[in-house]
């Protein structure tokens, strides 16, 4: 209403004025040379056409934009008084310039400006509506093509003036019109991604990423076509204050433009090296609902440390901003640093530990077998002479072999080095001799055939070293190195010990079970022996049936004589949980719930983990709970990469 | 099709219309634009603000479920955790290491898995029980804390508004 009686009043003036003196000339020449003369008649005739000027940008407005939004308005409210301002200050760099002519490009240039920040906001709108005409493209296409039209030409214009004409303000005006046509330019990108990503069946994962570098190219351009303003502006005339602001905001996006990208590398590189894609099997569980995008996973997905999974795309745009699970919060990048690379050995087996505590992770001198050294002391020691078993001090040597040069002993002559306080009675061998993957089942399996019981180790256990004697010098300095790969070979073979402890454990589990549904109370205690058994040289194999047999009189009459506390001599108070519970083998009632609870808490370390709340159900699920864990033992030891031979 | 913001605020809007949480309505204010959204709240029952219904506007950045959107009450609200011009101050809509207040732990910040229906069940809750450690109104908190009759009179007068009783 009030633009509407304003531009009534000043057409009425316009006309009164023009009506005067064509009143008094009566012709069109005199008229024009006495408008031109008086001075309030030029004040009408100026401002008229300032109201035809801003008449003629509503009319564009109405034609490009229809109707403008309100967040478009008020934005273009905020940039187009900054623009005043500094149009303001350029205005004094050229007081002597200052005419008609050069207020009327100021102008035209202001409005332009408004044109290139709502085309700007009009195609990221494209992002946020459902709903995109074909009007809509009509519009934005035209529009961009109009801009580029007049920004070339004025570019072109300055050009030719500041040529012929030498420097003034046509620089000035030049200058902007090469930044506006950096924003067309930008903006047509924009729009071009936005269609093809519209247009698309599937969503577009990689737009993100071109927008980016989008960003990240046009900001250059900026920040070089504003430092070169400046250097000319300096030379030429004097600073130009006018340009701070622009050129600050400039850098600072540009700077962001770059951040963001070295974010985005960072977040793709830990995408593609720290997490595993997720499985078939995984993605069509139940849930697989992405928590980011709330669609469903059936592409590239990621799982986390944390086994939360989803989209890889989403993912990466979170990682861009914060290296924590969505879901739980979990810190990414501190926890891969322990558990996948083994970086730090001590922070890493302080993560593990409370997961983990019936088994050390870091190397330890008095870590020895606890059903052999912890409970048995002294019960098979003619195994050592009758045999010639390989002495039983694996542990302590095995943390300074390298990867790739798996644990080994040298054959009976470092007995008495580095082993235990009780080295002879230590009878257990160091990891398994390679053995084919059903060799040692005869022994393992009870007497009693009707047992649903799987096979224990369907998977060969760890590589047992190769003797010492291939290795040559170098290799052997290798082992002993404190760097990363030396730690990290000590810790794997920490890690073999530990499934060797947890498959043990397991298996005896089953051998209690087994006692149990056959309902027999005699033959359920060979399982001890088993681990010696299997690990022993093949060679062995055959004569040890026998003894194990036989010794299995000798535990079963243990535990009773022998009480728990007896047993944790030698043993280190954090595989005491192990030792305890083999006393109470020949009750198999409570072997059932100790093995269970002490099964259960320890699985809460392997990273494939889901069920910690499932250990107070086991009562009830007993098997099921125990496929489960054997299931995920099994996956532990295909999973990890074991020592090579 | 449509970019992920767009397409994760859709299937919200979706989800609230086919189960609306008790006492909230919310969806865009203009179809066309699924980046604005208005909502209205009804305050709990047995607090200073049952039986009002308070509208509010929402909105969402373009980066949304990564980034938090901000809320503001378009009524008037007399409340410690709602700043005099209606914007809402409470945790879930600070990303971490955004922390106006400095008080608040990361595990109640905004992260994708928080939604627009959690949101406006947050602010029911907080309409129910104010944080007054939080001095997004320092008047409303202060009264809050050492004049409770005062603060449930004031309360009242905004709820009678918002129901265009006074
Ligand atoms: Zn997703
Ligand atoms: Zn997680």
């Amino acid at each position: 209403m009030r633009a509407a009686s304003i531009t009534f009043i000043s057409l009425a003036l316009t006309s009164a004025v023009v009506g005067n003196a064509f009143y008094h000339k009566k012709q069109f020449y005199p008229s024009v040379v006495y408008i031109t003369k008086s001075n309030p008649s030029m004040a009408v005739i100026y401002i008229q056409a300032l109201v035809v000027v801003v008449l003629m940008g509503k009319l564009m407005q109405k034609v490009f934009f229809g109707q403008l939004r309100a967040a478009e308005f008020e934005h273009l409210a905020d940039r187009s008084w900054y623009a005043v301002t500094e149009t303001c200050l350029a205005f004094t760099l050229f007081r002597d310039d200052f005419a008609p002519r050069f207020v009327a490009q100021f102008i035209l240039l202001l409005f332009l400006k408004a044109f290139h920040w709502l085309a700007e906001d009009r195609v990221d709108f494209m992002e946020r509506s459902p709903i995109i005409s074909w009007i809509f493209h009509l519009r934005v296409i035209s529009l961009m093509f109009v801009l580029s039209i007049l920004d070339l030409y004025f570019v072109n214009h300055a050009y030719e003036s500041t040529v012929s004409g030498g420097a003034s303000a046509q620089i000035v005006f030049g200058f902007e019109y090469m930044i506006l046509l950096m924003i067309v330019v930008n903006i047509g990108i924009k729009y071009v991604l936005h269609t093809i990503d519209l247009n698309s069946e599937n969503p577009w994962d990689n737009k993100a990423v071109f927008l980016l570098y989008t960003e990240v190219v046009m900001g250059l351009f900026k920040v070089v076509l504003y430092f070169t303003f400046l250097i000319i502006m300096v030379r030429i005339f004097t600073l130009p204050l006018f340009l701070f602001r622009p050129m600050y905001y400039t850098l600072r996006s540009f700077r962001k433009a770059i951040n963001d990208v070295i974010l985005s590398r960072r977040a793709i590189r830990n995408m593609n090296t720290l997490y595993p894609d997720a499985t078939p099997e995984e993605l069509s569980a139940a849930d697989n609902v992405c928590i980011i995008c709330r669609e469903e996973m059936l592409t590239a997905s990621k799982k986390l440390p944390c086994n939360h999974i989803f989209h890889t795309s989403c993912l990466r745009s979170w990682f861009q901003r914060q290296q924590t699970c969505p879901t739980c919060r979990l810190n990414i990048l501190r926890i891969p640093g322990e558990r996948n690379t083994a970086a730090n050995p001590a922070a890493g087996a302080e993560a593990q530990a409370p997961h983990a505590p019936d088994v050390p992770p870091v190397p330890h001198p008095g870590l020895q077998n606890p059903f052999v050294n912890g409970v048995f002391p002294g019960m098979f020691p003619f195994w050592q002479q009758q045999f010639n078993l390989q002495p039983p001090n694996p542990l302590p040597n095995q943390p300074h072999h390298p990867p790739g040069h798996p644990p080994q002993q040298e054959p009976s002559t470092s007995s008495g080095s580095a082993s235990g306080p009780q080295p002879g009675l230590n009878a257990m061998p160091p990891p398994f001799p390679p053995m084919p993957p059903g060799f040692g089942l005869p022994f393992f399996y009870p007497p009693f055939p009707p047992t649903p019981m799987p096979p224990p180790f369907g998977i060969p256990p760890p590589m047992p070293p190769p003797g010492l004697a291939h290795l040559n010098d170098e290799e052997l300095q290798r082992m002993e190195c404190a760097a990363r790969e030396g730690i990290a070979a000590r810790l794997q073979c920490l890690q073999n010990i530990q499934q060797l402890l947890d498959a043990a454990v397991l298996l005896m589990q089953q051998y209690s079970n087994a006692a149990a549904t056959a309902a027999t109370n005699l033959v359920h205690v060979p399982l001890v022996p088993q681990m010696p058994t299997a690990s022993a040289a093949p060679t062995a194999a055959t004569p040890t049936s026998s003894t194990s047999s036989s010794s299995s009189n000798a535990s079963a009459t243990i535990p009773s004589s022998q009480p728990s506390s007896s047993t944790n001599r030698n043993t280190p108070a954090n595989v005491k949980t192990h030792s305890s519970e083999v006393p109470s083998s020949s009750r198999s009632e409570e072997l059932k719930a100790s093995t269970d609870v002490k099964i259960s808490p320890r699985s809460e370390g392997t990273p494939d983990s889901t069920a910690t709340s499932s250990s107070p159900s086991v009562a009830t699920g007993l098997s099921r709970e125990q496929d489960e864990i054997r299931r995920r033992r099994l996956q532990k030891f295909s999973g990890n990469p074991e020592p090579l031979d | 099709m449509a970019g992920s913001a767009l397409r994760r605020l859709m299937a919200e809007y979706k989800q609230l219309t086919l189960n609306p949480p008790e006492g909230i309505i919310a969806g865009p204010i203009n179809e066309e634009n699924f980046f604005e959204w208005e909502a209205l709240i009804t305050g709990p029952e047995g607090t200073c603000f049952e039986g009002g219904v308070f509208p509010a506007k929402l909105v969402f950045p373009s980066d949304y479920p990564l980034s938090p959107p901000k809320m503001q009450f378009t009524c008037e609200m007399f409340h410690p955790n709602i700043y005099a011009d209606g914007r809402v101050c409470i945790s879930i809509l600070h990303a971490p290491g955004d922390d106006p207040m400095g008080y608040e732990s990361s595990a109640e910040r905004w992260s994708p898995v928080q939604s627009v229906e959690k949101i406006l069940l947050s602010v029911v809750s907080m309409l129910a029980e104010p944080n007054d450690e939080s001095g997004a109104n320092v008047d409303a908190a202060k009264m809050w804390r050492e004049d409770r009759n005062e603060f449930n009179r004031i309360a009242e007068k905004i709820v009678r508004k918002t129901l265009g009783l006074s």
